[in-house]
């Protein structure tokens, strides 16, 4: 066990590691000048570019530029924003806790459904419920996020007036993660039917069944509690999925976080908020996994005890 | 036959019907089967793949794969009350109370995140209304019964952390736990070790005679039934053939059937006054045996798991591993799961790099071999596996198969290529125009014809064969040996035979080494060997192998205190017979 | 794109066709795919106006036997520019499915079949790519970029090389765990032979599945990119951007919204239908032994 969460907190560094490599490299990637592209928008004259070229370390080579980077990284120093001119940091401080909260609202939502119908379908396999739960999750998986927003939006907002268009009180959360929640929850039911299926189909379930027990120890005791094990370990992947998710969403609600910031980033070419936006979201996601991955290791007494 | 009185049947089971589908690719999976059960007997019911046996006492408890098979007809009376008709709450009740029920994958069989505790005290509270310490007092008390020792520490275990044959132990102390009147062990031995089952057999007849349980024993293995039936029930293709006492099926069997089945079983001892493997050709081709085709020397590899956090050891898979092989010749390794014996046979092929050691194969340091070399060597060192379905791309004809060494070694090309082929199709018991097939269109013994025409294909003088015939019905495995021992000797083949099937062994090989846990303890010729094992593995091993012949009784198992046995280097106690000291 | 991707082995070409037909799912998803390409190549007649006519109606038309899906904003035929969309979205599924398949499947199979340090610097590296998850990589590249359809395609199409690498990763190595692959070894084949005529048939179908659900994200995945705006722009007829413009009308023209989301949804299920029919038929366990 020791064992194992010490390499899951390894990879979870390297991986960090890895982005703050993959930020410093992605301004050199821009094909042309990218000071020049930065700063189209505004009047600025040659000298005021060198400037700014000098003081976020573009003339110097690449190496020291990561040096620098990882420097002021440590200090919490993500840079300033070329729009508005703040600290990346503080925006994405205030931004991050509203997409934060609709995604972990909306993956409360999508697991409660999409478990359940997952569940149910599984243990009804072959019969109406099934084919209906199934369905309805591919309607459900085929459906683009945001249209599925706009039709909430249309009735339940615009048509019924019961909900705010948009807003940034709890209110004004129940559309977007509705919408986040119900798309995921088809993923889910889909994964969650294929992988419980996996488990009844499996020795020790039939074991149970042989022992005369209860139908609802079998499926509660046996089946469910082997079944979670392989569910939780998509978890973190689906977490990713509904942080992924937001920033579209986002845009459908008005909703004020790092998903529209992102969006309003790469429309400015506002390189250091784009650079801080993508270490800040993939550390989010990685230590996410993480946490999963050590709760799945706790569930698996063969990972437990190893 | 002694009267058979209706008053004594535990369960009487009448032309039951189990069908495969549904609608138009229905397939009858069991038909109009019946049976009696006395009280405190073992019927054996045995039969090949597809023969139904599990399908039948599946359908007894209820626990068919739902929409997979079905019950069409039938009545299996039991306590008064027919099992096949009662509601779900009954059949719930009495199943893993009165009727209980072990099955063959002790790997699978266990949940894997519940603790052999929560498993075996389950039951108990559900069934016999026991509070959960009476119920753990009964489970520690069955775990002893079983003979896993430290029983009490075993209830806070999870099932990964026992061996196989210690999980068998366990399902068989869930079984008995509740005293049950009808035990169905379907297939109980057949993943184990022989040493293992061995063990399970006794344990399973001493528990027999203490509880009274009558047992039905579905089993392919006419070893298993000599040694624990008192009566016999053959099935196949989903109908009873033959039923008798298991003295009269084995002695006099009626049906045709039956007589071939137990003429296909090898016997062990049935080739104990010749050296040789049976001369099945007219005029065989035996190379001079003072030349050494394989020499192998000091073979050690160990197989590292784990990343490179890892303080794991690895396991020693081979450990100073040496033997010689003369052309034409079969050296049988044998041994048991985790022996190392098919590392040797694919080291000696190099399809693994050894850590350490000398290969010589026809001449050649098959170790300093470059890769473009190597795959040349192979021409004349091909393989036959275990598995010939999985060892055959499912996306490539028969024919393709075949002809495919023949292609890399430029054996042939063009029209003579599938000339040939079509020849060696004739030659191993096929059909030419059975080339245009896929292997998913063959039978499983039809498969292996194909591994083994694809190996001859090159015209090798080696072939390893890892357990060739081990996932092959009995009487298929009778005629796969006999083409081999007739290719042998036509071609005048080596064959380093590895198999875990000691009266196998003893058909096909000259001579034989036996390995435990990476080392070979034993070798010599196969007569030698056999008839006098020296290395107390060796003599556990042969002991171990059940007869099938009810009349003799395998003896007792002796008790094999593995840590004190000799694992040493080995020395010459007779004319080229060796035993680790 | 979340479907669990098992390895498929089977064999079987021929019938292929007839067995999706008896595939309800199949059936449903090939009709639609069909109708998808019908509609991209037959547009000039299919579509009773010019796409990007304005004032090819009066604005704001609700759906009337003049303008089936009613007109937008700037009086152009949404029905119209609907079917016109189906050549873009085809376009986006077969470029950025392509560019990921590809890669990820170059570098799987690399990887896989190497295996030992190589298997692990890449694997790690795809892992790492894998957790930013695939709508950040498609901003990074398009801040890199710059906005765009054709850069949104590209955009997407790295963005799930990650994806298409680990599940050829996988596919590879339970291939190669399989004694046909040893068998393959101990007859002398060459990596040649090995890679082509072992490996590459049997991960190929698994891809084949993976490749039509992945038409299926790729199509959502640039719907909503052009939806944000960062895709499509005026006045190409791309369905996404065509909802996004439809976002602050929705009141007063609300077939502007339903019709092309409508439009993402169908397309995006007849994928995804035709990819689990196939994946139905080459499933393992429905082939006889």
């Amino acid at each position: 066990m020791v064992r194992y969460v010490i390499e899951r907190v390894f990879a979870a560094l390297v991986t960090i590691w890895i982005t703050t490599i993959a930020v410093t490299l992605l301004i050199h990637a821009v094909p042309g000048d990218p000071v020049r592209i930065m700063y189209a928008k505004f009047q600025s004259t040659p000298e005021q570019i060198e400037a700014v070229r000098t003081a976020l370390g573009l003339d110097q080579p690449i190496w020291i530029q990561y040096g620098l980077y990882m420097g002021r990284l440590f200090e919490g120093d993500l840079g300033r924003s070329i729009v508005g001119n703040q600290p990346v940091l503080d925006i994405l401080l205030t931004r991050f806790p509203p997409t934060l909260l609709l995604a972990t609202t909306s993956l409360a939502i999508a697991v409660v459904i999409g478990l359940s119908l997952g569940f149910l379908a599984a243990y009804k396999r072959g019969t109406i419920i099934d084919v209906g739960a199934m369905i309805i999750a591919i309607l459900g998986v085929s459906m683009p996020h945001f249209w599925l927003g706009l039709l909430l939006l249309f009735f339940f907002a615009l048509q019924l007036g019961w909900l705010p268009v948009a807003g940034s009180d709890w209110k004004s959360l129940i559309l977007p993660a509705l919408t986040l929640g119900l798309a995921n929850a088809a993923v889910l039911a889909r994964l969650t039917r294929s992988a419980m299926i996996d488990i009844f189909d499996q020795d020790f379930v039939r074991t149970a069944r042989a022992k005369g027990l209860p139908k609802t120890i079998v499926l509660y005791r046996h089946a469910l509690r082997a079944g979670l094990v392989p569910i939780v370990s998509m978890m973190g992947l689906q977490f990713a999925y509904m942080m992924g998710g937001a920033i579209v969403v986002e845009n459908v609600f008005a909703w004020n976080g790092v998903g529209r910031l992102a969006i309003e980033a790469v429309f400015a070419r506002d390189y250091p908020l784009i650079q801080g936006f993508i270490l800040f979201f993939a550390t989010v996601v990685v230590l996410v996994s993480l946490i999963i991955d050590l709760l799945y290791a706790a569930l698996d007494p063969r990972i437990r005890y190893s | 036959m002694s009267a058979r009185r209706t008053s004594d049947f535990v369960l009487s089971v009448e032309n039951l019907s189990v069908s495969f589908g549904r609608g138009a690719s229905r397939n009858r999976a069991v038909q109009n089967l019946s049976y009696e059960l006395e009280a405190g007997e073992t019927l054996a019911i045995v039969g090949e793949s597809g023969s139904g046996k599990s399908m039948s006492s599946l359908a007894l408890l209820g626990l068919l794969p739902p929409g997979v098979a079905t019950v069409e007809t039938g009545q299996a009376r039991f306590d008064g009350r027919d099992l096949l008709a009662m509601p779900e709450a009954e059949i719930t009740a009495l199943r893993g109370d009165r009727i209980t029920m072990i099955f063959q994958e002790p790997m699978t069989s266990l949940n894997p995140v519940l603790t052999i505790g929560r498993q075996l005290t389950e039951g108990l509270i559900v069934h016999k209304g026991m509070s959960m310490r009476e119920a753990e007092a009964r489970s520690i008390e069955m775990i002893d019964r079983v003979r896993i020792p430290n029983p009490a520490s075993r209830l806070r275990q999870y099932p990964h952390e026992l061996s196989g044959g210690m999980r068998q132990r366990i399902m068989i102390a869930m079984a008995m736990a509740s005293d049950p009147a009808v035990l169905i062990a379907d297939e109980p031995t057949t993943a184990l070790d022989v040493t293992v089952q061995a063990q399970i057999l006794d344990l399973m007849r001493d528990l027999k005679r203490e509880f009274g349980t009558s047992i039905i024993l579905i089993t392919h293995d006419m070893g298993v039934v000599a040694e624990m039936a008192d009566r016999v029930v053959v099935m196949h293709r989903g109908r009873k053939v033959e039923e008798g006492t298991v003295g009269a099926v084995f002695e006099t069997p009626r049906e045709n059937y039956t007589k071939a089945l137990l003429a296909a079983v090898p016997k062990l001892g049935s080739f104990a006054t010749t050296a040789e493997p049976p001369v099945v050709v007219n005029q065989p081709k035996t190379p001079a045996r003072e030349t050494t085709l394989v020499s192998a020397r000091n073979l050690t590899k160990r197989f590292k798991s784990g990343g490179w956090l890892s303080r794991d050891e690895g396991v020693l898979a081979m450990d100073d591993v040496g033997f010689d092989l003369a052309p034409g010749e079969t050296l049988a390794i044998v041994g048991e799961s985790g022996s190392g014996k098919s590392t040797t046979g694919r080291a000696v092929l190099r399809l693994i790099e050894v850590d350490k050691g000398e290969i010589q194969v026809d001449g050649q340091d098959m170790r300093a071999l470059g890769q473009t070399s190597l795959r040349g060597a192979r021409r004349t060192m091909q393989m036959i596996f275990q598995d010939p379905f999985a060892s055959l791309n499912p996306r490539m004809s028969a024919g393709r198969l075949v002809m495919e060494p023949m292609a890399i070694h430029g054996v042939a090309s063009g029209s003579e290529l599938s000339d040939r082929c079509a020849e060696l199709f004739r030659r191993v018991g096929l059909e030419a125009n059975h080339m245009r097939r896929y292997p998913h269109e063959f039978s499983g013994g039809q498969r292996q014809r194909i591994c083994i025409a694809r190996a001859l294909g090159p015209g090798p003088k080696l072939i390893v064969a890892d357990e060739p015939t081990s996932a092959l019905d009995v009487s298929v495995q009778a005629q796969v040996l006999d083409l081999m021992l007739e290719l042998q000797q036509s071609l005048g083949l080596a064959y380093l035979f590895i198999s875990h099937d000691m009266a196998v062994v003893e058909q096909m090989s000259h001579r034989v080494a036996v390995m435990h846990k990476g080392r070979i303890v034993e070798m010599g010729p196969r007569q030698t060997v056999l008839n006098d094992p020296r290395h107390a593995y060796t003599k556990t091993l042969l002991a171990a192998v059940p007869v099938p012949d009810p009349t003799r009784k395998r003896g007792i198992l002796p008790t094999l205190d593995v840590d004190a046995m000799p694992t040493g280097p080995l020395t010459e106690v007779a004319a080229d017979h060796w035993v680790a000291a | 794109m979340a479907t669990t991707v098992e390895a498929i082995a089977s064999p079987r070409s021929t019938g292929f066709l007839r067995s999706l037909l008896k595939s309800p799912t199949g059936v449903i998803g090939l009709i639609i795919v069909l109708i998808l390409i019908l509609a991209a190549a037959l547009a000039p007649w299919i579509a009773p106006y010019d796409p990007l006519r304005m004032g090819a109606g009066p604005r704001f038309q609700p759906p009337s036997l003049a303008h089936w899906f009613g007109t937008d904003d700037f009086g152009r035929d949404v029905f119209s520019r609907i079917v016109y969309g189906a050549r873009l979205t085809l376009q986006i599924g077969v470029i950025a499915v392509g560019i990921s398949l590809t890669s990820g499947l170059l570098l799987g199979l690399v990887a896989g079949y190497a295996g030992a340090w190589a298997e692990r610097i890449l694997m790690r590296l795809v892992d790492v790519l894998f957790s930013f998850t695939e709508i950040v990589i498609a901003l990074a590249c398009l801040a890199i970029l710059g906005i765009g359809l054709t850069n949104a395609m590209i955009a997407i199409g790295i963005a799930s090389i990650p994806f298409y690498a680990r599940v050829t990763h996988s596919i590879v190595l339970v291939e190669k765990g399989k004694p046909y692959f040893e068998a393959g070894i101990a007859a002398g084949a060459g990596h040649i032979r090995m890679i082509f005529l072992h490996l590459l048939p049997n991960v190929i179908p698994t891809l084949i599945v993976v490749g039509t659900l992945g038409i299926s994200t790729a199509v959502l995945a640039a719907a909503g990119l052009s939806f944000l705006g960062l895709g499509a722009q005026p006045p190409q007829p791309e369905w996404g951007f065509m909802l996004s413009s439809s976002r602050d009308l929705i009141s007063r023209a609300p077939w502007m919204m339903i019709f092309p989301g409508m439009a993402i949804a169908i397309t995006v299920l007849g994928f995804n239908l035709l990819g689990d029919g196939i994946r139905e038929i080459l499933d393992p366990r429905q082939v006889t032994r």
